[in-house]
């Protein structure tokens, strides 16, 4: 149970940041 | 008779299930349509089909293009209402499944419809069967989350409906990448794009479809026990669909959430004009693009935020600062573009935004609140046609007011001004309609056994 929910999770959260960390790169632009 | 995978039977979770299983289930689904968001992506690219790198003649315009996504939203927003009841009545899985299809199919056909160069296929397919799946997809984990995390409803639909507002920061990029990836000398990679993020959706969709349960009737958290003396807003009773929407309560939520997402939609479509309009010459198209960005972001860290709020200040509360922050952040924003501030200026998006997504996110628990979760989900999907009316209020608004002003002289520096000042008076008929929430009539509750 532990094992699927761990992979569950990093399944989600995986895209998930790869999203925001793409959006933060392009939202550095408005700092400089 | 059989009982197959798809039906609510098999979905009851055995004892001893991790209850924290389920919203990774409902972030794969949410996290899929919220791609709904970035199809904006798609725009340029569609009216270039012909030309590959400039638009032809034959070639679509922008216009034709835009109707795509408003038909998804109005599907979306319909698929809801319609449907919500089927999607108590099926349980989760099913309801992920049909969303699943529905999405990933709509991608597929409109891959046909660029194929053929039919613009009425990808209406069809992206904004029909694409919008069914938005609409579907975006209910379908609500209720079961609710019965999941009766001590924590707010942070539990907060964490699926955060999905939603990531959907796009994924998709933005990807859709990018895929077109980038496909791109050759004769065609610009939107066919090749739509038929992979059709498969990958579908696929990830999937995730949530197969690892989704539903509590056994009798389960309770261990350790957890109702309030015997509920919260004033708290109900410990049931309201059915049917009729919900026949009490002042369904009406005045309505009002809440369609004044809060008119004010903050309306501004999400003209954020990036507007910031170049009102610091004209201090800020690049380039810069105006991470603005959005960075406003996306507290789109979708407002969802999980506010709504988690809400579990311990109240539903009731959480609006009551949206409404007054929300009056206070837009009416000083004429003020922060005449002092030239572009930190407060970006500072203040941020909040606001937070609060539009917070809007969203907090709505189920607030139902929840009101009716009981007996058919919280069918409700919810009723409730979404504020969404709807909002999703044409706020732009209009915002657009038609603002081109007014400059056909009537005003700088366009300053053509905002008004605009936010007519947005504070959507946010005070929302406080208004908040303000007046009352416990729901025992003449509206449900008197029969619930599932």
């Amino acid at each position: 149970m532990k094992g699927r929910l761990v992979i569950l999770w990093v399944a989600v959260g995986i895209p998930l940041l790869w999203g925001v960390m793409k959006t933060l790169q392009n939202a550095m632009k408005l700092f400089h | 008779m059989t009982t197959s995978f798809l039906d609510r039977e098999s979905t009851v979770a055995p004892p001893g299930f991790n209850r924290f299983l389920v919203p990774p289930a409902a972030l794969a689904v949410h996290l899929s349509i919220g791609q709904a968001y970035a199809f904006s992506t798609f725009n340029l690219p569609l009216t270039k089909l012909i030309g590959i790198t400039h638009s032809a003649p034959g070639d679509w315009d922008l216009k034709q293009v835009g109707w795509i996504f408003s038909i998804a939203i109005v599907f979306l927003g319909s698929s809801a209402a319609v449907f919500g009841r089927w999607v108590e009545r099926v349980g989760p899985r099913k309801s992920m499944f049909t969303a699943a299809l529905c999405f990933g199919s709509g991608f597929l056909l409109s891959a046909f419809g660029i194929h053929l160069h039919q613009l009425w296929l990808i209406y069809l397919g992206y904004g029909v069967l694409g919008g069914c799946g938005l609409g579907i997809g975006y209910i379908s984990p609500v209720s079961t989350l609710i019965k999941w995390f009766p001590d924590r409803p707010g942070m539990a639909t907060g964490m699926a409906i955060m999905g939603f507002g990531g959907g796009a920061l994924i998709a933005a990029p990807l859709s990018v990448m895929l077109m980038e990836h496909f791109k050759t000398a004769a065609s610009n990679g939107v066919l090749e794009t739509f038929v992979t993020m059709g498969v990958i959706y579908f696929m990830y969709m999937m995730i949530g479809v197969y690892s989704v349960r539903v509590p056994a009737a009798d389960w309770k958290p261990a350790g957890w026990v109702a309030p015997v003396q509920p919260k004033q807003l708290v109900t410990s009773a049931n309201v059915a669909v049917d009729m919900a929407w026949r009490t002042p309560q369904f009406w005045l939520l309505w009002g809440v959430l369609c004044m809060n997402v008119s004010a903050g939609i309306g501004v999400i479509g003209q954020a990036s004009p507007m910031i170049q309009e009102i610091f004209a010459g201090r800020v690049s198209p380039a810069v105006a693009a991470s603005f959005v960005g960075l406003i996306s972001l507290f789109n979708m860290a407002g969802r999980i935020f506010w709504a988690s709020t809400s579990d311990y200040i109240g539903r009731r509360n959480t609006y009551m600062i949206f409404f007054l922050l929300g009056i206070v952040l837009y009416s000083s924003v004429p003020t922060l573009g005449h002092l030239g501030s572009i930190p407060l200026f970006v500072a203040a998006f941020c909040i606001i935004l937070s609060m539009y997504g917070g809007g969203f996110a907090t709505i189920p628990a607030y139902l929840r609140d009101m009716f009981g979760t007996y058919q919280v989900g069918a409700i919810h999907g009723r409730l979404l046609t504020a969404w709807s009316v909002a999703g044409v209020l706020g732009p209009v608004l915002v657009n038609y007011i603002r081109q007014y002003q400059i056909d009537n002289g005003v700088p366009k520096a300053q053509a905002y001004s008004i605009t936010m000042y007519i947005m504070c008076g959507l946010l005070l008929i929302g406080f208004l309609c908040n303000f007046a929430m009352r416990p729901v009539k025992e003449k509206y509750h449900y008197r029969g056994s619930t599932p």
